[in-house]
């Protein structure tokens, strides 16, 4: 046991290491300007969190359906132990540099299976602690609960998350072993973890299918009955209803048996994982980092292949190429800007034909306000921001190439030219999501379009200025020495930043939009274009100023 | 030609990693730089190829200062990293034409280029695979490719030898000769000191940043008034200098 503690303190050593920041001054100046950053960051995401939770437990409280809020939540921790899981586990578990360094050293397989587990949920932990425990320490508060709720309120949150990373991680051990039966193991990789999307969004489509057959006399009762709308978070995952079911209960028994339910369930899971994890695991590892390598092409060289372009198509096409290929990155950099949009799009077309969650209603109330209004412009933009802040590429411009990246020192090519090539993908795939969007906002609202293009322009100016900004903290931060891709895109808090400049440029546009008022469209977009427009000049001209001093960390 | 002048470098504040070095790489040698590890081999290469900043003096590339002029001084070397493993997800024919592109190499020029250097290396087969699939020799062969693609006339190797199979090794050597032949410079790092012995004009010993020998094997030999290896010469070289 004591391996398997002292293996899950390297792991984390090597995963979180380079989490504070370096801001070239000294480590303990940075440390607590890194802690502080953090405090910062996480008193105005609780202060969301809390606002809303408020307000929500508010209005169900009124609707006598209190108990709802609890299942939400639980449902939340649920949903978001299985979406990062679905992310982390393929990575932690078979894609870190150091699989290849342990597998020599006398450690029995268990241990580095138990200690690659601890990793997944200790990362799962720090976020499901914020957004779990806040809003239901705030709904004990507000309902008076008593101790009871919080004990069990603890156990709830602690146990949630671990049977989803178990299920989720025998799917990718199953999954992975394969990986030696295949010849090309980068584009085994990237299917690997899309059959996992599809596998997790399946079942979660033919859960939410099962509800669909419940009747609207059915549905009525449970709205009118009190608290009987906690029944709709029901049925998703078995330890998800023992956990709803204790909080929700008045009884100390019923509590404890829920709690133990879940206990049992969790420790079978564990027994099951454990006893696969221990047949298949090193299989698949061993067969992904030895088995086959990428495939290989006896193919001839094509005469077109030497061709003499130009250096900003080749330059940007590189980055293209190393950012599709790469399946952490294209998962993490890349389709987010294409299939953010697209499930917004989805969701207004399933909302569009379901007559329970008032989508058509919301539609409706928005086309009776009028459609050219500078309010809906400000919304459109202010979604944008929320979209975009997704996309990876700039924020990991110079990190993404690892210690590989001195090589934009010392190659005859101006380095802001190269900076300005670098941001190229990023602002194109900004450009891609702000054509999904607009293009929903037009169906829906139908807007004139002098506005639609006016939109359009402004939404490309603030992308660019996210894209130099985003490259501007990378050049100042990069994260050079990663143990695997997937370092560079989670474990890396440059991330914060793309969130944190989304933050402001809503708050920007909610001023304008409070101060500029009933202004017309077309003046309120003027000036939003002109604002921005300044503010990319003076960090284009601050990139092109620096770009020597920029570059000073990359060595 | 390289010309070195005074040049220092501090990671840390008083102590110096590179220390006051100068030196010349004149046309048509072949230059071995020698060192114990954390001597400063890797940090001078660095400040050569502009990748680190010098705290003083200059250094001249074919008379361009990579400290006031970059990229005129840039485009007078190719430069191979100590470590290959670049840009991994390229397939070879790729990485080589970005290498053209990024160096301004014309259409045909560069197809006759490749194709010689490649053919050379033996990868030539490989170009249509991506540069992650091959071994590190490989690996090693297509960044030495890429160097040399522009054909410039300063070679700036950083442990040019490491992972080559004996053929390349024989190979890349030929060509250094060839290139100093022509009047051109080779300045490489190595550990390898047989190499060195055998291969180079001159070389010069860095420990501790400060240049503690630099001349030809013989010179060495008459200065220690012995005929003994260049593995002995060295580390007795090296030894003196930690003693001083």
């Amino acid at each position: 046991m004591k391996k398997v503690v002292e293996l899950t303190k390297i792991f984390l050593k090597n995963s979180f290491a380079d989490m504070n920041m370096k801001m070239g001054i000294s480590s303990t100046k940075s440390k607590i300007v890194s802690n502080l950053i953090y405090a910062i960051l996480l008193v105005y995401f609780a202060g969301i969190i809390l606002f809303l939770s408020y307000n929500i437990i508010d209005g169900l409280k009124i609707i006598h359906q209190e108990t709802t809020f609890i299942g939400m939540i639980l449902f939340m921790v649920l949903g978001i132990s299985v979406i990062q899981t679905i992310f982390s586990s393929i990575n932690i578990l078979y894609f870190t540099k150091d699989n290849e360094y342990l597998l020599p050293l006398p450690l029995k397989p268990y241990q580095i299976i138990l200690a690659r587990t601890n990793v997944m949920l200790i990362a799962e932990y720090v976020i499901i602690f914020l957004i779990g425990l806040i809003p239901l320490i705030l709904y004990g508060i507000l309902t008076g609960a008593g101790v009871l709720f919080y004990i069990t309120m603890v156990l709830a949150v602690i146990l949630m998350p671990i049977l989803p990373i178990l299920l989720i991680s025998i799917l990718v051990m199953l999954i992975m072993s394969f990986a030696r039966l295949t010849k090309n193991k980068n584009k085994f990789q990237l299917i690997a973890s899309l059959i996992l999307i599809v596998i997790i969004i399946g079942v979660s489509l033919s859960t939410s299918n099962m509800k669909d057959d419940m009747s609207n006399e059915e549905m009525a009762q449970m709205v009118v009955q009190a608290n009987g709308m906690i029944e709709l978070v029901k049925g998703y995952f078995p330890t998800l209803d023992y956990l709803v079911e204790a909080l929700t209960s008045n009884s100390i028994t019923t509590a404890i048996i829920e709690i133990l339910k879940t206990v049992g369930i969790t420790i079978l899971g564990f027994i099951i994982y454990m006893a696969i994890a221990q047949k298949i695991y090193f299989k698949g590892l061993v067969g992904n980092l030895f088995g086959g390598g990428a495939k290989k092409s006896n193919k001839k060289i094509n005469q077109k292949e030497y061709t003499d372009g130009k250096l900003y198509k080749s330059y940007i096409g590189k980055e293209f190429k190393i950012l599709i290929r790469n399946p952490v990155f294209l998962m993490q950099c890349l389709l987010p800007a294409i299939l953010i949009p697209i499930l917004m799009i989805v969701m207004v077309f399933i909302g569009i034909n379901s007559e329970e969650a008032g989508m058509d209603q919301l539609i409706q109330e928005l086309n009776n306000m009028q459609t050219n209004s500078f309010i809906i412009i400000c919304i459109i933009l202010g979604v944008l921001q929320f979209f975009t802040m997704f996309i990876y590429i700039s924020i990991t411009a110079i990190s993404r190439d690892g210690e590989n990246a001195v090589f934009i020192k010392y190659i005859p090519v101006p380095l802001y030219k190269q900076f300005i090539y670098k941001i190229m993908p990023n602002i194109i795939m900004n450009i891609v999501t702000i054509i999904i969007t607009l293009g929903v906002a037009q169906y829906i609202l139908h807007l004139p379009i002098i506005t639609l293009i006016l939109l359009f322009v402004v939404a490309t100016i603030i992308g660019i200025l996210q894209s130099i900004l985003m490259l501007i903290v990378d050049l100042k931060r990069p994260k050079l020495n990663w143990d695997s891709e997937y370092a560079v895109v989670k474990q890396n808090f440059n991330l914060v930043f793309p969130v944190l400049l989304s933050m402001i440029n809503i708050a920007i546009i909610i001023v304008l939009a409070i101060w500029l008022g009933n202004t017309n469209v077309y003046i309120g977009l003027i000036i939003f274009g002109i604002l921005f427009g300044v503010l990319t000049l003076i960090a284009n001209r601050y990139l092109k100023k620096n770009q020597y001093n920029l570059v000073e960390k990359i060595i | 030609m390289i010309e070195i002048k005074n040049v220092s470098k501090s990671y840390i504040k008083g102590k110096k990693s590179v220390d006051s070095l100068t030196l010349d790489i004149k046309n048509g040698e072949i230059f071995g730089f020698l060192g114990p590890n954390g001597a400063g081999k890797t940090t001078t290469i660095r400040m050569i190829t502009g990748i680190l900043n010098m705290d003083e003096g200059d250094i001249l590339i074919d008379g361009k200062s990579i400290k006031q002029n970059p990229l005129e001084a840039k485009k007078n070397f190719g430069f191979v990293p100590d470590s290959p493993d670049m840009f991994l997800k390229l397939k070879g024919i790729e990485y080589l034409t970005f290498m053209a592109d990024v160096y301004d190499i014309p259409k045909d020029k560069r197809k006759e280029k490749i194709e010689e250097l490649t053919k050379k290396f033996e990868i030539y087969n490989e170009l249509n695979n991506e540069i992650q699939s091959y071994s590190h020799g490989m690996r090693q062969k297509i960044v030495i490719c890429g160097a040399l693609l522009s054909e410039p006339k300063n070679w700036i190797l950083d442990e040019p030898m490491t992972g080559l199979d004996p053929k390349s090794s024989f190979d890349l050597k030929e060509m250094m000769r060839e290139h100093a032949k022509a009047g051109k410079t080779v300045f490489f790092s190595t550990h390898v000191l047989e190499v060195a012995e055998k291969l180079c004009d001159r070389v010069g010993i860095i420990n501790k940043g400060k240049l503690v020998f630099v001349g030809t094997f013989d010179e060495m030999k008459q200065k220690f008034k012995e005929e003994a290896s260049l593995e002995k010469l060295f580390l007795e070289i090296t030894e003196k200098s930690e003693n001083n």
